[in-house]
């Protein structure tokens, strides 16, 4: 590698290069500077963490019974042991080969976890909340709206007109719709549209409006991913003798959701930070949690230090969602992958 | 596939589905004459009732839910437009100093859309509103003399009064919005060849004149699409007014179902109007498109 010029020099041409440089220097600078002093007063000054720390099971679990909170508390410690797994485990071997089905299955443990049942204490849905119903929701929507996605994605790319346009004009009304609207919908005209007796409770209502969104944006960014596709992906498909199931399961698929993977990424982190609408239709959950601390006449008036602590949280949690995917991205990119097998 | 096969198909589908649909209309409609409250719109002319924080037109509770609602429209598309100027000024500027050859400036932008990306909006609104607005004394602050005065009553810009609720929703949208712009700007950015950057350095343009006049005009074609899915974005995300109690469309709507019932009817209206909404901006994408088009080939 070359040796660049001398850091002073580099210094000069990167940040004082003309008098107008020098002054957008120190204005940033004296911004910098500003932003820390106050932050830092506030955090060492001003800044009470009691409705924080005191309050920690409730921003990790609502209102859970405190004798069952090993059952969410595991969950979310296997999600993380997961996460560390999939980025630091090993490269090779057995375990990194189960990770995938490991990954699938978290979402009806977590389910089974929370609701209870099959030897564990039933617990109802309302008394679920925090983290983990944050977690929970971001999980089963997205795990029922991928599919969805991408049938809707392949029913837009038919010849058969019928299937076409009803998958088209679906996408396109949900899309056109605001996300709380259909929460809001959803919450009230599921049970309307279901027969008299069939009880749907709130969560898996939620859950149902989440999916029937999120579907029609992930069919949009996987129909982006076919159409990336070369035709001669099929014609070579073709030439082999493959039918068109053979050819769209193993060929054409496998390409376009590698395609479309950066574009679903953003969607999951968006569905995890959307799961936060649900606190203005009354779930407690991690927004919904704080929205009932902050109501509390012992923590009233504390909105920034929860509001700091949230979007410590929500960033943390989107930035590990993140992570975990520029890794399968890596994983799956057809350089890394050919190297590998050699 | 053959030509009969796929006729067949298609009729076994389209009656499938119909059948579907019509399983779920029967039980709407068994579920609605349960409860006496088939479709209808004449609950429209009634009085709605209710006070809005705000209306462009003059309204009363006396007036009907018609025009509650409309109020709701007009109070919606208000603050989508002030969001969208905000958030293009913001998010170009942000945009255009990702490509800065100040590494300081490069930093802050970065740093401002990597943060602004990973928090909820819902949650940087409630922030705006209780945080940044409603904490405010009751004095007025007014950094730059009169143009300008933002107390806890709201803010006075130029003598033209804006409520809170308006402000710290205008703020919070535009903030968040511009940060995806700014994504939008930087792509479109960095699809204009490096070679133009040099060419109008060799020229002895300063940076901001040949970023104003050479890149951003090539990079305008790239731009334009991104951006109206970004302003479509910013008009739904508008709906979450109803978490600081701006009286927008969704909120609006929301009373008048709450009060009246009319869950179905409630959202057929909603659906239209945002369908208008969407209808009106991206006409105006399409129109702003086509002159940018046709004066660059005129180039």
């Amino acid at each position: 590698m070359k040796s660049g010029p001398s850091p002073f020099k580099r210094l000069k041409r990167h940040l004082l290069a003309s008098p107008l440089d020098v002054l957008i220097t120190l204005l940033v600078l004296a911004l910098f500077g500003w932003i820390t002093a106050t932050s830092l007063h506030w955090l060492v000054v001003d800044a009470d963490w009691r409705v924080v720390s005191q309050n920690m099971p409730l921003y990790a679990f609502g209102s859970y019974p405190s004798d069952q909170r090993w059952r969410p508390l595991l969950w979310i410690a296997l999600l993380i042991g997961l996460t560390l797994m999939t980025l630091l485990g090993p490269r090779q071997g057995w375990l990194r080969k189960a990770l995938p089905l490991f990954w699938i299955a978290m979402v009806p443990f977590g389910v089974v976890l929370l609701a209870g049942g099959i030897g564990l204490l039933p617990i109802p849905s309302h008394a679920w909340g925090g983290l983990s119903l944050t977690l929970l929701l971001t999980a089963c929507s997205g795990v029922l709206a991928l599919p969805m996605g991408i049938l809707l994605a392949l029913g837009r790319q038919t010849s058969l007109f019928v299937i076409q346009r009803s998958c088209s004009v679906y996408i396109d009304v949900m899309r056109a719709v605001p996300l709380i609207a259909v929460l809001f919908f959803g919450q009230l005209l599921i049970p309307l549209f279901l027969p008299m007796h069939l009880e749907v409770n709130r969560v898996l209502r939620a859950v149902l409006a989440f999916a029937l969104f999120a579907a029609a944006y992930i069919a949009e960014d996987v129909r982006g991913g076919l159409q990336a596709i070369p035709r001669t992906q099929h014609e070579a498909a073709a030439v082999l003798g493959l039918s068109t199931q053979q050819t769209l399961l193993l060929v054409v698929l496998p390409q376009a959701l590698r395609t479309a993977l950066p574009a679903l990424t953003n969607q999951a982190v968006g569905l995890l930070q959307n799961t936060s609408l649900m606190a203005i239709l009354g779930l407690v959950e991690l927004l919904g949690i704080s929205r009932s601390l902050l109501a509390n006449p012992d923590f009233i008036g504390r909105y920034l230090e929860v509001y700091v602590w949230l979007a410590g949280v929500y960033w943390l949690v989107c930035t590990a969602m993140a992570l975990l995917a520029r890794h399968l991205e890596h994983q799956l990119s057809p350089t890394t992958s050919a190297t590998a097998k050699r | 596939m053959k030509r009969s096969q796929k006729f067949y198909l298609q009729l076994g589908l389209a009656v499938a589905l119909l059948i579907f649909i019509g399983i779920l209309i029967y039980n709407l409609w068994v579920n609605l004459s349960r409860t006496n409250m088939l479709l209808s719109f004449g609950w429209l002319g009634q009085p709605a009732g209710f006070a809005l924080g705000e209306h462009p037109l003059s309204y009363k509770p006396s007036d009907s839910y018609a025009w509650a609602l409309c109020m709701g429209w007009l109070n919606s598309l208000k603050v989508i437009l002030c969001g969208l100027v905000a958030a293009t000024v913001l998010g170009v500027l942000a945009g255009a100093a990702r490509s800065s050859r100040n590494a300081l400036l490069r930093a802050l932008s970065s740093g401002y859309v990597a943060l602004i990306r990973q928090i909820p909006l819902l949650l940087q609104l409630l922030f705006w509103y209780f945080v940044a607005f409603l904490s405010l004394s009751g004095t007025p602050l007014a950094p730059l003399g009169t143009l300008i005065r933002v107390s806890n009553q709201g803010v006075e810009l130029l003598g033209l009064h804006l409520s809170v609720e308006f402000s710290a929703l205008l703020v919070g949208l535009s903030v968040f919005t511009a940060a995806s712009i700014a994504e939008v700007v930087r792509g479109g950015i960095n699809s204009v060849p490096r070679g133009q950057w040099e060419a109008f350095r060799s020229l002895g343009l300063p940076e901001g004149l040949g970023l104003r006049r050479v890149v951003l005009p090539q990079a305008l074609p790239a731009i334009l699409p991104g951006l109206t899915s970004q302003y479509l974005n910013l008009a739904k995300n508008s709906t979450l007014a109803i978490a600081v109690g701006y009286a927008d469309l969704y909120a609006v709507s929301d009373t008048t179902i709450t009060q009246t019932g009319r869950a179905i009817e409630g959202f057929l209206l909603l659906l239209i109007s945002f369908l208008m909404l969407n209808l009106l901006i991206t006409g105006g994408m399409e129109l702003l498109n086509r002159i940018v088009l046709r004066s660059q080939q005129r180039l």
